[in-house]
């Protein structure tokens, strides 16, 4: 087991940089001068190659990129222009944020979707299993954007059940009552993608042979279902991973939307105003967080299922 | 055909001596063999796929929804008298059904049912062109590494791994902020996504195919590595990037409804679906079915494709 973590810790280091990588390069051939915000708007040609001499971007990218990945490890993401912050500051502030609605929503939608997927999978082909299957292709297809604008307008605009957006911690029950809509529209589809999984794994163990020998052997049924979702429930585990990055990445929109003061509410505001230092600090923050979201649910089903353990390590 | 069964149907011997009664006996045989032979005919793997398609109610259905819409946007001017860009101030936020305009109007006046349609051709267009152009581009990049393995796989497929570390949706809005607003900006960004996971789907069938026999039989007699490729493994690949890319379409259409609703898609006043959405959010407690408009065409769309796609990959397993 020691062995499968240093391995797959190895393994994660060339992705990280690589992730690293790309999010410098998409924001370095962004069109337009990154220096144009920075001088005033009658600037002599003299004063602007000054600027651009002390940000160094006549360096070449390698160097660049070296430049801003010290920096970056540092915790200097560089500095917000129009906000006239540091970079960090704001996504310090932001990632708890993010955090606490992306992991809400995760064991919400997980839980319920291995509730849906147990139900369906143990009832195949009947009622029950169809109305599980129809509303989790729905779940699928429904843009959580505008899930949420449809909450917003029966739960907030209608009945006033729940606040229409920001985040407060202040006390229990407003803190469970502003996260309740922006939740219920992120985890819909993590629902829904559970559930399928759940239901296929499940439909797959019970074709098994050794399902057979454990009812020959006189097991109850409640017995033999146990046996069944422990095997059925490594390719959930697969998923939720790429779930919960499905979560942080999809927090763009449901930030934006519930006004919720997290990554993807920053993002937002920094694409509408150009502001590239910012989109490209939380465009990092967020895919270094998904990349060890991964390794740790890895490690996680390398330590529950031995089959996966046994193929690597 | 016929070479092949009269001299197993004709004992040995007759040669040249068969009487016409004989040869006659013989053709009747033939026919008969050839009426069995007929039902046991081999179908081709599509036609069967059709077949095994068209008995599936839902994926009629959900193929018709898709096929209606695209039509309909294609038909757009015909359909609705109503410039979709060009609004009547005085009949701003219409409601549902009200006179002339079926959708009703948004914030500018404009006939909702006029953007709706116009806007189709710019939805359809960001989930099907992604994905036909990512299963190309993965295929080749999937078949590639699979085959070669050595230096070239392997660099391509962890160049696709760290593709595949972001966050579909952040990938998108990452490549989307970087090269700037715009329907063939947002259809880059979407492909881009989508290529990492069809070029994985590619490679490891391209790796359980490239260990068969059958390639070493066309290696031993002489043909090239692109000709293998050609006629040996895609047509054996083909099956398994068609499904997962099947699946995407859906998947790409809320991607790039997403951008557009972030401000990432065609600039306005495009009648693109997801930024309707996004500029009638301010209306939704005054008209809120209007508002709602958009976001059921997306939805509506994307179920049609995921249907026909459950449906695809139900009808392409024989086993079923």
């Amino acid at each position: 087991m020691v062995r499968l973590v240093i391995r797959r810790v190895g393994l994660a280091i060339p992705t990280l940089i690589g992730v690293s990588m790309i999010v410098f390069i998409l924001m370095t051939v962004v069109p337009g001068s990154p220096e144009a915000g920075l001088v005033p708007e009658d600037a002599t040609p003299a004063e602007r190659q000054a600027v651009r001499n002390q940000l160094g971007l006549d360096d070449p990218l390698p160097v660049r990129y070296f430049h801003w990945a010290v920096d970056a490890l540092q915790g200097d993401l560089g500095r917000s222009q129009q906000r006239r912050r540091e970079v960090t500051d704001l996504l310090v502030q932001a990632w708890g944020n993010t955090f606490v609605l992306a992991l809400v929503s995760a064991v919400f939608g997980i839980a319920l979707g291995l509730l849906l997927g147990y139900i369906a999978g143990t009832r195949r082909g009947k009622l029950l299993d169809r109305v599980i299957s129809v509303v989790s292709l729905a779940g699928l297809s429904i843009p959580s954007f505008f899930l949420a604008i449809i909450l917003l307008a029966l739960f907030a605009g209608g009945l006033k059940w729940f606040p229409s957006g920001g985040a407060s911690f202040d006390d229990p029950v407003t803190a469970v009552r502003s996260l309740v809509l922006p939740v219920l529209s992120g985890s819909l589809i993590t629902m829904a993608i559970t559930a399928r999984v759940t239901r296929a794994g499940i439909v797959d163990v019970f074709g098994a042979d050794f399902v057979e020998t454990l009812r020959a052997k006189g097991l109850t049924e409640f017995e033999v279902r146990r046996h069944v979702m422990r095997n059925a429930i490594s390719p959930v585990l697969t998923t939720s991973g790429v779930q919960i990055g499905a979560l942080l990445g999809g927090s763009v929109l449901v930030e934006t939307i519930f006004r919720w003061p997290g990554m993807g509410l920053l993002l937002y505001n920094a694409i509408s105003s150009r502001d590239l230092v910012v989109v490209q600090g939380a465009t990092l923050v967020i895919a270094l967080t998904f990349v060890i979201i991964n390794l740790l649910v890895d490690l996680l089903q390398a330590g529950i299922d031995p089959r996966v353990r046994g193929a690597v390590a | 055909m016929s070479q092949a069964v009269i001299p197993v149907l004709l004992p040995q011997g007759f040669g040249s001596e068969v009487s016409s009664a004989e040869r006659q006996a013989a053709a009747e045989q033939r026919d008969a063999w050839n009426a069995v032979d007929q039902s046991v005919e081999t179908q081709s793997f599509w036609v069967g796929t059709g077949k095994r398609f068209l008995r599936n109610k839902t994926g009629v259905v959900a193929a018709a929804i898709v096929l209606l819409l695209a039509a309909a946007s294609v038909l757009a001017p015909v359909l609705t008298p109503y410039d979709p860009l060009l609004g009547e101030p005085t009949d701003r936020l219409q409601n549902l059904g009200s006179s002339g305009h079926l959708l009703g109007t948004d914030e500018q006046g404009r006939d909702m049912l006029a953007r709706v349609l116009y806007g189709g051709r710019l939805s359809l267009a960001a989930g099907f062109i992604p994905t036909v152009g990512a299963a190309i581009i993965g295929t080749v990049i999937g078949v590639t590494s699979g085959m070669l393995r050595g230096v070239v796989g392997t660099v391509l497929m962890r160049f696709m791994d760290m593709l595949y570390a972001f966050p579909a949706i952040l990938l998108a809005i990452a490549v989307g902020s970087s090269l700037g607003p715009g329907l063939s900006n947002t259809i880059i960004a979407v492909t881009i996504v989508f290529i990492p996971p069809v070029a994985r789907v590619a490679e490891q069938a391209t790796r359980r195919v490239v260990v068969q026999e059958f390639i070493e039989a066309a290696h031993l007699s002489g043909a090239s590595r692109w000709r293998i490729a050609r006629t040996q493994i895609l047509p054996n690949v083909l099956n398994d990037i068609i499904v997962y890319a099947s699946g995407l379409v859906g998947v790409a259409m809320i991607i790039a409804a997403s951008l557009s609703f972030l401000g990432l898609g065609s600039p306005p006043p495009a009648p693109e679906w997801g930024y309707m959405l996004n500029s009638l959010r301010g209306s939704l407690n005054t008209t809120p079915l209007v508002t709602i408009v958009p976001g059921f065409f997306i939805f509506l769309t994307s179920v049609a494709f995921n249907m026909a796609s459950d449906a695809l990959r139900e009808a392409m397993d024989s086993r079923l």
